[in-house]
């Protein structure tokens, strides 16, 4: 068994909505409930749902940027959450992140010497003529030319941008990378060139990605495992290959059925699920299976009580009798 | 290949520019299309390409710091065709055109409805503009409308405020308010992007059905080829500003001709076909359209470009037949000229 560099053990996040008089959180929004996951080195675990079912802030927990309500965060056998910040610190050169959006995620007053090379000065760990060459070998590794050091993020495109995170995130030598929705932003030619670079890299520096998207070609280009959330869990978490061949959880392959496949022979396929828009109250989760309302194989009395564990990677109380439908059409 | 005896609309010549501090960008340059009832024209291009830009045109949306600058634009409806480009800006036919005949959708339906005003007051009015219903009569066709696009308990939801409704909400009564006066012709700008896969399936399947009701044309603006498969009859891929290649969807998939088009197919990753391998990559990024290379704008991207002709000369159009023309050097000598 391979130890982990990551474990999220039953981790909650909370957010406040409402308070009393006495300045008590009368109704939370539960973004996070109940996430456990663990992730080996060396792999690239992603982790998919529509807006609003709580990955971005799960990986923002991760990196430390949101603090849990409840549950740990253990990184290399560091229960990283209950941590106090001062001893995290030398944590958070180990787990970057790379953000969405390029355009907003660079301070324009900064030149990419400053973008790139601030996690070195902020460390005290490199200066002088050594900092300029670990920013110019850096910049190398990502596609980016030394020669553009000094200028400003405002003269890069999209992609060029999204190069300059990678190379802020990786200066550090970290070991774990939350990505999230690197390349949702970026040009359809453009992507395909990040895409690769994230897998050079990975190979490069024996890196660990934790990739969130909501874009399951992309997840299925790129992740070793999947895990789908719904409604702030893991409802389902999986190889990528059995998750897209044979998805066990109503949700997958509901959100499967529903990806257009660049191929006009597939016109009208057929298979596609068409959810109703009945999404549950965040502050007010409902009991049993927060899909079941949506989902097409629900069953009263089953589907919308109790609590329903994750067990062999699904978190379905019917997954013994569905037959679910993978990827319609997929080339075989 | 049915071909119609006359399309809808019929975009010629269409030049776009915008004044920008470094000089003036030519976002739309040169671009010819055809719209045809019934039909779906998917226009597909990256970033600055001048799809929006191309669309906004023809019901004269360009914001103040542009202006179109040659081309005509015909609108074949039911009275005499006349140019749109021409027409006074109170012409009473501009007036019908937008919002009557031509519905539009925007890109973020949050930015692009009104946010101090609750949804049925903005459908209401559209209608009452377009097609003279009394207040009463406005309010009951308005919640059928709503209905009619998928949003549950619409008695309810007409006196909500947008931003008290979830994207995909928006974009419904948007398309609600595109679709109140029966138009001839919907414009969609990337009206799902914004959007769950799970949301713009539903989003998808409702335009597709209404086209099926009312024989509406549908010029519909996207990047994600995977949606252009799914919806379009005939496709224009544009790249700079130009059109550089257009044919039927079955075709332009099976075999693209202009080296970009093949470049896109295979650089985005399929369901099923692309685990874990790297993918062809097109090289650079799009150019600023400040600094258009010149010859074919495609070429220093271009893996077939033929060094002293694609960087000199503006490649030729080629037409195919059927519907199918091209703008490259490589096939000069293959198509019929026009």
């Amino acid at each position: 068994m391979i130890e982990p560099i990551l474990e999220v053990r039953d981790l909650h996040v909370r957010f406040p909505v409402r308070r009393n008089l006495l300045g008590r959180t009368t109704v939370e929004n539960h973004a996070v409930s109940g996430v456990d996951l663990a992730l080996v080195p060396g792999e690239t675990l992603a982790l998919v749902g529509e807006s609003g079912c709580g990955k971005t802030t799960l990986g923002r927990t991760i990196v430390g940027a949101q603090k849990a309500t409840s549950g740990a965060v253990i990184f290399d056998g560091k229960v990283l959450t209950s941590m106090p910040e001062r001893e995290r610190a030398p944590y958070r050169r180990q787990i970057r992140m790379v953000f969405q959006d390029p355009f907003s995620s660079l301070n324009p007053r900064f030149t990419l010497r400053q973008i790139i090379g601030d996690p070195l000065v902020a460390t005290g760990e490199a200066r002088g003529s050594e900092l300029e060459d670990r920013i110019a070998e850096m910049m190398r590794r990502v596609g980016l030319s030394p020669d553009y050091m000094d200028r400003y993020p405002h003269a890069f495109s999209g992609g060029q941008r999204q190069r300059v995170n990678i190379a802020r995130a990786l200066i550090v030598n970290p070991r774990l990378v939350v990505a999230d929705e690197p390349v949702s932003a970026l040009d359809v030619s453009v992507r395909a060139q990040i895409l690769n670079l994230l897998r050079e890299l990975q190979a490069e520096f024996g890196l660990t990605y934790l990739f969130i998207s909501h874009d399951l070609s992309v997840v299925e280009n790129l992740a070793d495992r999947v895990a789908v959330m719904y409604f702030g869990r893991i409802v389902e978490l999986a190889d990528t290959a059995s998750l897209y061949d044979a998805p066990r959880h109503p949700y997958t392959e509901a959100l499967m059925s529903a990806v257009p496949i660049p191929d006009p022979a597939l016109k009208g396929r057929g298979g596609r699920i068409l959810l109703p828009d009945e999404l549950p109250d965040p502050s007010n989760p409902p009991p049993g299976c927060a899909f079941a309302r949506r989902c097409r194989y629900a069953e009263a009395g089953r589907c919308d009580t109790g609590e329903i564990p994750l067990e062999h990677g699904t978190r379905c109380v019917r997954r013994e009798e569905l037959d679910l439908q993978g990827i319609v059409g997929a080339p075989s | 290949m049915e071909q119609p005896s006359r399309p809808l609309l019929e975009i010629s010549g269409l030049h776009t520019g915008f004044d920008t501090f470094d000089g003036r960008v030519r976002a739309v340059d040169g671009v010819d299309l055809e719209v045809h009832a019934g039909k779906t024209l998917c226009v597909v291009g990256e970033s600055g390409c001048g799809k929006s830009v191309t669309a906004r045109s023809i019901l004269r949306l360009v914001e103040d710091s542009g202006s179109i600058d040659a081309g005509t634009i015909t609108w074949h409806g039911d009275g005499a065709p006349f140019d749109i480009l021409s027409l006074d800006p109170r012409d009473k036919r501009l007036q019908r055109l937008r919002g009557g005949d031509i519905g539009m959708i925007f890109q973020e339906p949050a930015a692009s409805l009104l946010q101090l005003r609750t949804i049925g007051a903005q459908l209401i009015e559209t209608l009452r503009i377009h097609t003279g219903l009394d207040k009463r009569a406005a309010r009951a066709r308005a919640v059928e409308l709503l209905d009619s696009v998928g949003i549950p308990d619409p008695q309810r939801r007409i006196d909500a405020y947008p931003f008290q409704l979830s994207g995909g909400m928006c974009q419904r009564a948007m398309i609600a308010i595109a679709l109140c006066a029966n138009p001839s012709l919907l414009i969609a700008d990337e009206p799902t992007t914004a959007l769950d896969v799970t949301t713009q399936a539903r989003i998808l399947d409702l335009i597709r059905s209404l086209q099926a009701e009312h024989r509406m044309a549908v010029m519909f603006i996207t990047h994600d080829l995977g949606v252009v498969a799914e919806l379009a009859d005939e496709v224009a891929v544009m790249y700079l500003g130009r059109v550089v290649e257009r044919a039927p969807v079955d075709e332009i998939f099976a075999d693209p001709k202009h080296p970009y088009t093949k470049a896109l197919l295979a650089s985005v990753p399929v369901l099923g076909r692309d685990r874990r391998r790297d993918l062809p990559t097109i090289p650079g990024a799009v150019p600023n359209p400040l600094h258009r290379p010149s010859g074919c704008s495609f070429h220093p991207r271009c893996a077939e470009a033929i060094a002293g002709k694609c960087d000199v000369d503006a490649p030729p159009e080629v037409n195919f037949g059927g519907g199918r023309t091209a703008e490259c050097v490589l096939y000069e000598t293959e198509g019929a000229k026009a």
